[in-house]
């Protein structure tokens, strides 16, 4: 193995520009770290190269630990994006540098010299000076002066970007003869990912000092596993949909999923990526045509004539996903993309029409962890939502994003000095973590994030003292409009380890049991499922209520969750519930409610807001319609 | 830029009358007097001229003007060109303020330089109070001399230096790292030679700074005669003693010599600037 990253991280200040990276790259391999700037992928260059130290982790190159050895001592060649000519020296004196410092006899010298500058091309111009050079000739150079002296690794920093795209290209071509005659491992770092695919062997997509996926340029375009990577490379339509009886629940419509996509749980949300090209479009709709997966009416947005190709956005209604849209809070439709050829012969495609839109390929994401959204104010609630919901989120290992909403006449720096107030505590061991401030009415805006952002869980924090408004405007509204689970936290706790989730009167729900699961699988808690029945239930009526606890059960301990059952009396409902909630110490308590239009809605509602009311414990409110 | 030149610009053509005007400025102003210190110079006749030159009070003026030049532009080279680095290489608390600092000595009236270090070094100066009782007294000496220099003369090696190493590229030294090329290695065969070009002009520029200083040295020398008595101040005092040959044929030699080394300076930055634009 050329090189060996183990654990390797570093931070600026405050800022941890690299986590954790872990890589190989074979012998004679051409790598490539793809990613935007700040990323963090010049560092892990410099790093291994000896030019940046990293604070901890291992770097090996042939199998040799350098990790303290200085630059001097790596023996790696490096191309800087500015090419770093030596400018007082010629063409040759630049490449011979190397073997000056090594003190090669004069006959190797000249030899290897001329060797090098008929490998790049620039033969006759030995005597030159940079001055009197192009840029792709002195960036030539630059690749002459870091292959004299027979590099250990070929360390390239962004090493076309200061040219223009013709002499990019010939050079991409250039550099790729190179190697491959050479043989000599590489690492290539650069945001273009058009140069990515036409070099690297296999490609390292870096985002936020985090290796995300690697693999080599077809597998990530066709089969990546995040949504990250989906839509980083090449244009990517992702839409959500949500596991329902083992199929893709995108709105009304059902897709199986393919042979090889990765295993989801039932309820859990599904991520799926079509690829612009593989979208055919037609003005009828599409007949018995075999190849085609999916068939759905849209309306053309836009159109971008881009030569060859023409790129056209839509706009569909019927594939919304599981997030409905709710009327009032902006009509959801979802968007997609196509590219498609442009001959003349073919039917025009302009903005207003009414296409279908046929999906002949999609491929599906690997399941995320839990997604979760913290909604934090400090002026009306306190800070143990967010202080829980950081707990939650860090044994979750989701992402996370924690929002503030700034009323419409306060400036947005009020936003950046909120987040600064914060305890660093709350946000340490959180990689995945996003802050984000949005400005507007803080009800409408929290919606409008919880519906935009896919998320899994919203955590709001409790108004103090507003007896009966326990469960306000904006948690209604994400309940019964866009049905995603909410979470209250009045008191927080110092570890999450005990859920109690109440099936409550009449059936069991099934969601509320599947979600509550879920969680206590990604955190590693432990699950009683309660219930409480009627109280003038009849003796068949509790029969079937076991049932249903026992498959609850089963369903959960397939998941690895530890689970128990019980099922108690009480006379009061919501007394029942928080007196359980006591008596167990539990740390979340779930309740499954049914916000569907039904008579017994307000009812609902009340006993939420009850139980809510009556326990001081973070409570998790699963809508069942969900 | 000649004035064939300017003809090919379209809009300047008919430069007439402005050339005529700055010509008519510039004569008395420059020129003239320029040429006055040759004329009288050459008025007293060669043997005027070589019988000055044989007093030992114009040798020694001559001799220790240049070696007093020589060791500011050595040492303030090495002083300007350490500094130049640090302030190009280093972003620290206050690397501004200093950068600021260090330019100071250009704005601060010779006159002035020469009374500061009066104050510091001399007999009751505030470190020179101390020194005294040892018998150490670099006030109205060499020592005293080359201070004064030092000082007046600290900046044009920086502002000579510095932007070409704020022009290098950050990663010019990594380059040489990576390659394998020790600190030391890098400074001899990649730093210094790129610095070439500002490392001389700005050691001709503190050079002929030097030749030239007459506030700060008249009042730190004392002007003492063959001992601490520059080739301005020898000037000086033969005007006022109303030796005015003698005075004048030192200035001819003073001015020649400052000549000779502006066209060196102009010669050298020239060609710089020439091999650039290819």
């Amino acid at each position: 193995m050329s090189i060996t990253l183990t654990n390797i991280s570093k931070r600026f200040g405050d800022h941890l520009v690299v986590h954790g990276i872990n890589l190989e790259v074979q012998n004679g391999e051409l790598f490539v770290l793809l990613g935007g700037s700040g990323s963090g992928k010049s560092t892990i260059l410099r790093m291994i190269a000896g030019l940046t130290a990293p604070d901890s982790g291992r770097i090996e190159l042939n199998g040799v630990d350098v990790t303290d050895r200085p630059a001097q001592k790596r023996n790696t060649g490096f191309v800087f994006q500015n090419y770093s000519i030596f400018r007082h020296m010629t063409v040759a004196e630049n490449i011979e540098f190397g073997l000056r410092i090594r003190k090669a006899a004069l006959a190797e010298k000249i030899q290897r010299r001329d060797e090098l500058l008929d490998l790049v091309g620039l033969t006759g111009l030995g005597s030159r000076y940079s001055d009197q050079l192009s840029g792709g000739q002195r960036q030539r150079v630059a690749l002459a002066r870091a292959l004299a002296y027979n590099p250990t690794v070929l360390l390239l920093d962004e090493p076309f970007g200061a040219l223009d795209v013709k002499i990019r290209a010939q050079l991409r071509e250039s550099l790729q003869e190179i190697q491959k005659k050479l043989n000599v491992t590489t690492i290539l770092v650069t945001h273009d990912q058009e140069e990515a695919f036409e070099l690297a062997d296999r490609i390292g997509i870096i985002e936020k000092g985090t290796l995300i996926e690697v693999g080599d340029p077809e597998e990530l375009y066709h089969k990546p596993k995040t949504e990250f990577v989906a839509t980083f490379i090449g244009g990517g339509n992702v839409l959500v949909g949500r596991v329902k009886n083992d199929q893709i629940q995108l709105g009304p419509i059902n897709l199986p999923f393919p042979k090889d996509a990765p295993v989801h749980e039932e309820g859990s949300p599904v991520r799926i990526l079509i690829r612009p090209e593989t979208i055919l479009l037609r003005k009828n709709n599409f007949r018995l045509a075999r190849d085609i997966k999916l068939s759905v009416p849209g309306q053309i947005t836009e159109r971008i004539f881009k030569g060859s190709l023409q790129r056209i956005r839509m706009e569909v209604e019927s594939l919304q996903g599981f997030w409905p849209a709710t009327s009032g809070y902006g009509k959801q439709l979802t968007r997609i993309e196509t590219v498609q050829p442009n001959s003349p012969k073919d039917e025009q495609f302009l903005p207003g029409q009414s296409v279908w839109i046929g999906i002949q390929k999609y491929h599906v994401l690997e399941p995320t962890r839990l997604k979760v959204l913290i909604c934090f104010d400090p002026k009306r609630t306190a800070s143990a939502s967010l202080e829980f919901g950081c707990q939650l989120a860090r044994s979750a290992r989701g992402p996370t994003t924690v929002l503030t909403v700034v009323e419409p006449d306060i400036s947005m720096d009020e936003a950046k000095s909120r987040f600064e107030l914060l305890q660093p505590e709350y946000f340490a061991q959180l990689p995945n973590l996003e802050t984000k401030a949005r400005q507007g009415n803080v009800s409408t805006e929290i919606i409008l994030e919880a519906q935009e952002g896919h998320y899994e869980i919203v955590i709001l924090g409790r108004q103090e003292k507003s007896p009966g408004r326990e469960l306000g405007f904006t948690a209604r509204q994400i309940l019964t409009g866009i049905n995603i689970p909410i979470l209250l936290v009045e008191v927080s706790r110092p570890k999450i380890q005990r859920i109690l989730i109440c099936t409550a009167a009449g059936e069991p729900g099934k969601m509320d049991v599947l979600f509550g699961g879920r969680i206590a699988r990604q955190i590693g808690a432990q699950v009683v499922v309660l219930h409480i029945p009627h109280p003038e239930s009849s003796r068949a009526a509790l029969r079937r209520i076991e049932r249903h606890l026992n498959q609850a059960q089963d369903t959960l301990e397939a998941l690895g969750v530890p689970t128990e059952y019980r099922i108690k009396e009480y006379t009061h409902l919501v007394e029942g519930i928080t007196r359980e909630a006591e008596d167990g110490d539990y740390d979340l308590v779930v309740i499954g409610a049914s916000f569907q239009p039904h008579p017994h809605q307000l009812r609902w509602m009340d006993i939420a807001s009850q139980i809510i009311q009556g326990t001081s414990r973070p409570v998790l409110v699963v809508p069942t319609g969900f | 830029m000649s004035i064939i030149d300017a003809k090919a610009e379209p809009g300047r053509t008919s430069g007439f009358f402005p050339i005529t005007i700055l010509l008519l400025v510039i004569f008395p102003l420059l020129i003239m007097p320029l040429a006055a210190i040759y004329f009288f110079a050459a008025s007293s006749g060669i043997k005027g001229f070589i019988e000055t030159l044989r007093q030992p009070d114009v040798l020694f003026a001559l001799r220790f003007s240049l070696l007093i030049a020589f060791a500011t532009a050595l040492i303030n080279g090495v002083l300007g060109t350490y500094t130049a680095y640090v302030l190009a290489k280093y972003q620290f608390r206050g690397s501004k303020a200093l950068s600021i600092l260090v330019n100071l000595p250009v704005a601060i009236p010779t006159v002035v330089v020469g009374t500061s270090l009066l104050l510091l070094w001399g007999p009751i100066g505030i470190l020179g109070g101390f020194l005294d009782p040892l018998g150490v007294r670099p006030m109205f000496a060499p020592a005293g001399v080359l201070l004064a220099h030092l000082f007046v003369t600290f900046p044009y090696m920086l502002g000579a230096v510095k932007p070409v190493l704020d022009e290098l590229e950050k990663t010019y030294e990594e380059a040489a790292y990576t390659i394998g090329a020790s600190k030391w290695q890098t400074f001899r065969y990649v730093l210094l030679p790129a610095l070439r070009g500002g490392l001389f002009a700005g050691a001709l520029l503190t050079f002929a700074h030097s030749l030239g200083e007459f506030g700060a040295t008249v009042l730190v020398s004392g002007n003492l005669r063959l001992r601490t008595q520059t080739a301005p101040l020898y000037i000086f005092a033969q005007f006022e003693a109303g030796n005015i040959e003698t005075a004048n044929t030192v200035a001819a030699i003073l001015a020649t010599f400052s000549f000779l080394l502006f066209f060196l300076l102009l010669r050298f930055t020239q060609n710089d600037s020439q091999r650039e634009q290819e």
